[in-house]
């Protein structure tokens, strides 16, 4: 199949495998699995989010579609060029924003920082100042342009990043995990600004582990456990994957085995997942409404002392658990 | 209007331009990279004195050349591997101007703040000794000089591609700075070291371009047989063979990084 030229990310069965050393006096070598057998396209314009849990495998991928990172087999070809075979000719098309504490040259100011990556990224020389003057504006870093970037907090410097990672203008921009270590604020700002960008045409690869980060962003999002992706649609489309299923929340100290297996049996129950809640214990049941009699709840947990019960909604963050927990129990 | 640089030298310019400014807000390299030198060229003085007033210059150049190599060494691995600690290595390579450039800007650098061992022994063989420096073709020195800092950037661009590769690079700093030391004849004449290493000597550039510095500032200098355009031609070649293989080894170290997935390491 020929791709259509508006695809600007096409990634086909790709993987990537670490191989590392554990241990000091008897080194042992351990092969990692980061990525197992990746598809993924990216629409011109779109602004993609790549959802998933920690390791699943989303700075890995954001780095082989950066050309910081070479696939171990698969293909990854980004604005048409191949990452394995023509990174040179991707680097000046993608602006790519790792964030974080580290990254930066601490002990010259922010504007240095900027002024260094424009000259290697072959701004001309007559944009320079103009261009960085108008990133540090946009992220709103113009105060403390020039003071060193050891005084600056982290979401001064997830700013910076971002700003380094707009000097040149590119069509492609991406962004791993951007609100990670911010304050709710900083971040809202930071959505805020990834919202605009997007706006204005930039396609924007953004990695996240928040559901509702994604969800209020992207306009499709892929979900990523374990190196492979168990979905990937438009909130709404993922929204349709736990359908019109009801959600039941019971919490108490402990639950029997033999209550386990009975809820699970209940007519309509379709999913029983747990999870500890401090001193308690969280059992979540995914139920159909047609067939979930409230009432049978009663005669399964009967004699059971202490119960907290409710019923909600079905909410994305529900699909993308059940999602990412399914994949880690297989 | 001025037509735009090349973008090598774009990012040599930028390199050198952060190198100056991370020095003036922590000045800290110098002094250490300088005191071996310092300490050769006085023990060597004091060894040679005897022969006459052009070994104030032969000192004065020897310990000019250790400092700069000992700075290139020291200075430009170390930045190098700041990259790493700070984690900027990786926005580096992801930038379309190649890392080898953002090196060589660091390798100039250095051999540059290098002089500063120079200046340092200089000052303290005439003020301890109060010799002045016999100086006879000051410009041609001058432009040899200049050479002889070209030809160790050629040799330090080799040596910090291995910290590009690695954040484990000390041992080969080591033995790269006093094995230089020897067999380069910036402190003993080549002459007076055993015939086997005289090979090793001949593959270092700057081996070739001190030579040629003291032919032309020390009257009645016997160094190498071939002669002031022999060490030039010798210098050149080396510089250019050893820039050569720069270019490649820099090229293979960018791949295996992208393979190994280790520059995110520190
Ligand atoms: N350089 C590396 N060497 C060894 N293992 C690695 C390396 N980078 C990532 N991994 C492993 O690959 C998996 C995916 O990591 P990563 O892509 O960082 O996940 P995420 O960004 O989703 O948290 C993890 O198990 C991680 O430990
Ligand atoms: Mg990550």
């Amino acid at each position: 199949m020929l791709p259509r030229s508006s695809d600007v990310i096409e990634v086909t069965r790709l993987t990537r495998s670490f191989s590392s050393r554990k241990g000091f006096l008897f080194q042992e070598k351990v092969a990692t699995d980061a990525l197992r057998g990746v598809d993924l396209t990216v629409h011109s314009g779109e602004l993609f989010g790549l959802l998933g849990p920690n390791g699943a495998g989303k700075t890995t991928l954001t780095k082989i579609l950066s050309t910081l990172l070479l696939p171990t087999s698969g293909t990854a070809r980004v604005l048409g060029h191949d990452v394995s075979r023509e990174g040179s000719a991707i680097r000046p098309l993608i602006g790519l924003v790792l964030g974080g504490e580290r990254g930066l040259y601490n002990r010259v100011s922010g504007r240095e920082n900027l002024r260094y990556f424009a000259d290697l990224y072959g701004l001309p020389s007559r944009d320079v100042a103009p261009r960085i003057r108008e990133v540090l504006d946009l992220v709103g870093l113009t105060e403390a342009a020039d003071r060193r970037v050891e005084e600056y907090s982290r979401g001064m410097k997830q700013k910076l990043h971002l700003a380094r990672g707009l000097l040149h203008r590119p069509p492609l921009l991406f962004l791993d995990e951007p609100t990670i270590g911010l304050d709710p604020r900083s971040a809202r700002e930071l959505r805020k600004l990834v919202r605009t960008l997007s706006s204005e045409g930039v396609t924007i690869f953004l990695t996240t582990h928040y559901m509702f980060e994604a969800e209020e962003l992207c306009h499709r999002i892929g979900i990523l456990a374990r190196g492979q992706m168990v979905a990937c649609d438009t909130p709404s489309g993922l929204q349709q994957l736990v359908g019109g299923e009801g959600t039941v929340e019971i919490e108490s100290r402990e639950f029997e085995d033999s209550e386990l297996s009975r809820l699970r049996s209940l007519p309509g129950v379709s999913r029983l997942l747990q999870e500890p809640l401090g001193t308690h214990l969280r059992v979540t049941l995914r139920v159909r409404p047609g067939d979930w009699e409230p009432s049978s709840l009663s005669g399964a947990l009967a004699a059971h002392p202490d119960l907290f019960v409710r019923e909600r909604r079905t909410t994305l963050e529900d699909a993308y658990l059940d999602l990412v927990e399914q994949e880690t129990a297989s | 209007m001025t037509s735009p640089p090349h973008p090598g030298l774009r990012g040599i310019r930028a390199s050198l331009r952060l190198s100056l400014l991370s020095f003036v807000a922590d000045p800290q390299w110098l002094i250490p990279s300088s005191i071996a030198p310092v300490i050769f060229a006085l023990a060597s003085f004091e060894m040679f004195r005897g022969s006459g007033p052009t070994l104030v210059l032969y000192a004065v150049l020897g310990a000019s050349t250790m400092s700069m190599w000992g700075q290139t060494l020291y200075g430009s691995g170390w930045a190098t591997g700041q990259d790493r600690f700070l984690g900027t290595l990786e926005p580096t390579l992801v930038a379309p101007t190649p890392y080898i450039y953002v090196v060589a800007g660091r390798v100039i650098w250095n051999v540059v703040t290098g002089l500063v061992g120079g200046v340092l022994v200089l000052g303290v063989v005439l003020w301890a000794y109060g010799q002045p420096l016999p100086l006879t073709n000051g410009l041609v020195f001058l432009a040899l000089f200049l050479v002889l800092m070209g030809s160790l950037a050629a040799v330090g661009l080799l040596f910090t591609a291995l910290f590009v590769y690695t954040r484990f690079s000390g041992f080969i700093q080591n033995v790269g700075e006093f094995s230089f030391y020897i067999i380069s004849g910036a402190m003993f004449p080549v002459i007076l070291l055993p015939f086997w290493v005289s090979p090793f000597s001949l593959a270092f550039p700057a081996t070739w371009a001190v030579d040629a510095l003291r032919y032309v500032g020390i009257p009645g200098y016997q160094g190498l047989p071939f002669g002031l355009m022999g060490d030039l031609l010798g210098t050149l070649g080396t510089s250019l063979a050893y820039l050569a293989v720069a270019l490649g080894v820099f090229r293979w170290v960018e791949h295996h990084l992208l393979e190994a997935g280790t520059a995110s390491d520190y």
